[in-house]
């Protein structure tokens, strides 16, 4: 009897989790990934990519700024943060990009409230928000809702004063902790491509952070292992500058093989050290933190 | 009162050992020597192979030894010894595990040094381990000058649950475990590794091992997705 009951008790927990509404947590996907794997989700970004071909953006001058942000974790209720952070964007001096490292959305059904505070189809250079892709973005099948309006996960860009080269920034999508075989290939191409082409500094920028380094945030898994072995090698051999990433909500900074590995604050409402990132690219970069206004 | 009850406990506990009856298959004190073979798929080493040595050394009825090495076609080595008192109980073994892993990445010219301390309760079914440990890894041309290269993760949790078919005294089991750590490699504690494992004594000396072991990704993540697996075969022979 005592069986039977706590079958009943977890097939209804799981009944629940999928059919809720808004629901946060997707348990089948803790098992399973409910939509397309990394691979697949390569794929259909590079076929965009190649589509529209390269993405350059004139800064006009050598110096600009980044304003970078991660984990909004926008709700219906909670996207407080998310607002200031574009409204202090928009009103920002040119030359300028934004970056957000994942975790756009909560959970299921969110990417509607996002809609009214990132303006997909009407970026222009002057309100440019470039994402990564977050695990909480692809929840219960959203990549599809991802695609529609950021079309791709993996991709890259750089930044140019007329002709001359300025930085390169390199997206990976690393939502279910891993790259992917694919990725993986086309990353080590890509880094032994462009290392040889006269950048200043090479910016990978992904949500998935790579060190375990601060437990204070719970359940913040991170890649295999051997993933973390090989992908800290990779970006150490062809002189990665720096990679900015999210997922753990605590700020924290490693140098690594040559490589600084910079994970940000939340951007999420309702959340203690809540912050965002304005990196000044120069001939340094100078990031400085600001605490978003208290609530 | 308390400190009554603490006393009590604490007699209970010591005492425990010196009456508990001896079983096969628990506190076997014969020197073991284990050879396997692996083969293994993960996304990021691709296919390879392992071969691994174990040496099983118990010292008195409350202390062994165990010292294993392996070496991995994708240019990783692995070398572990772990430290275990041991208590015997009515009902089954309680033990305290100490480990040092160390794994030479030299495909990626990086060391990863572990250090692990955990207590664990076996019985003729259920073995469950539960500990911490702490990882510091380092590139193999750091400059000791230099912080730059060398990263510690202070903590992290270490668990095994493993359960049995049969007692621990039959010429076979069958075995299923889930862990964040197997005799080779200690991952953070989000990423679980499941296991299946079963022992076959051919005679007093020999045993067959075999076993499988699968390990996604992402679980904790909440979007799961399958980074890698391994299947080993191999024996165990007692002196």
């Amino acid at each position: 009897m005592k069986k039977y009951l706590i079958i009943l008790a977890l097939g209804t927990f799981v009944f629940a989790a999928c059919k809720n509404e808004e629901a946060t947590l997707d348990v089948l996907g803790m098992f399973s990934s409910q939509g397309p794997t990394v691979n697949t989700r390569f794929e259909q970004s590079l076929a965009y990519n190649d589509s529209v071909g390269e993405l350059h953006f004139d800064m006009g001058q050598d110096e600009y700024d980044i304003y970078v942000c991660a984990d909004s974790h926008i709700t219906r209720k909670e996207h407080r943060n998310m607002d200031y952070f574009m409204a202090c964007y928009r009103q920002a001096p040119s030359p300028k990009l934004a970056l957000h490292l994942g975790d756009l959305i909560d959970a299921q059904k969110n990417f509607a409230y996002a809609d009214s505070i990132v303006h997909y189809a009407g970026q222009t250079s002057n309100d440019t928000l470039l994402l990564t892709l977050g695990n909480h973005d692809i929840y219960f099948c959203q990549w599809d809702l991802y695609r529609a309006r950021f079309r791709t996960s993996a991709y890259w860009f750089d930044t140019r004063n007329g002709s001359k080269k300025l930085d390169l920034f390199i997206c990976l999508d690393s939502a279910e902790g891993e790259l992917g075989t694919k990725q993986t290939a086309w990353l080590k191409q890509l880094l032994a491509a462009k290392s040889q082409e006269g950048y200043r500094r090479i910016i990978v920028f992904t949500h998935t952070h790579l060190w375990k380094l601060d437990s204070s945030q719970g359940h913040t898994s991170n890649y295999a292992l051997e993933a973390t072995y090989e992908l800290t090698s990779l970006l150490g051999q062809y002189g990665v500058y720096s990679v900015w990433s999210g997922h753990q909500h605590a700020r924290q900074l490693v140098n690594y093989k040559g490589v600084e590995y910079r994970v940000l604050n939340a951007t999420k409402d309702a959340e203690s050290g809540q912050s965002y990132m304005i990196a000044t690219m120069g001939e340094g970069v100078n990031c400085r933190y600001f605490d978003y206004p208290k609530q | 009162m308390k400190k009554f009850t603490l006393f009590l406990v604490l007699a209970v506990f010591f005492a425990l050992p010196t009456y508990a009856v001896k079983r096969p298959g628990f506190g076997d004190r014969r020197y073991s020597i284990t050879g396997m073979v692996e083969y293994s798929y993960n996304t990021t080493w691709s296919h390879h192979g392992n071969f691994d040595v174990q040496a099983l050394l118990p010292i008195n009825p409350h202390f062994e030894m165990e010292t294993k090495l392996q070496f991995s076609t994708a240019n990783v080595y692995t070398s572990v010894v772990q430290l275990r008192p041991k208590f015997q109980l009515p009902v089954g073994e309680l033990f305290i595990e100490t480990d040092v892993l160390y794994k030479a990445v030299a495909r990626n010219r990086m060391n990863d040094l572990t250090a692990a301390l955990g207590i664990g309760y076996r019985m003729d079914y259920v073995s469950v381990t539960l500990g911490v440990f702490s990882r510091v890894m380092a590139d193999w041309g750091r400059s000791w000058y230099s912080d730059e290269s060398f990263v510690a993760e202070p903590f992290n949790v270490l668990y095994r649950v493993e359960v049995f078919c049969r007692p621990q005294d039959n010429p076979w089991n069958l075995s299923f475990c889930i862990s964040n750590v197997d005799d080779y490699q200690m991952e953070r504690m989000w990423q679980p590794l499941f296991m299946a494992g079963a022992w076959y004594d051919v005679d007093n000396h020999w045993r067959l091992i075999f076993g499988a072991e699968c390990k996604p990704t992402g679980m904790f993540h909440l979007d799961a997705t399958f980074y890698g697996a391994t299947a080993r075969a191999g024996f165990t022979y007692k002196f």
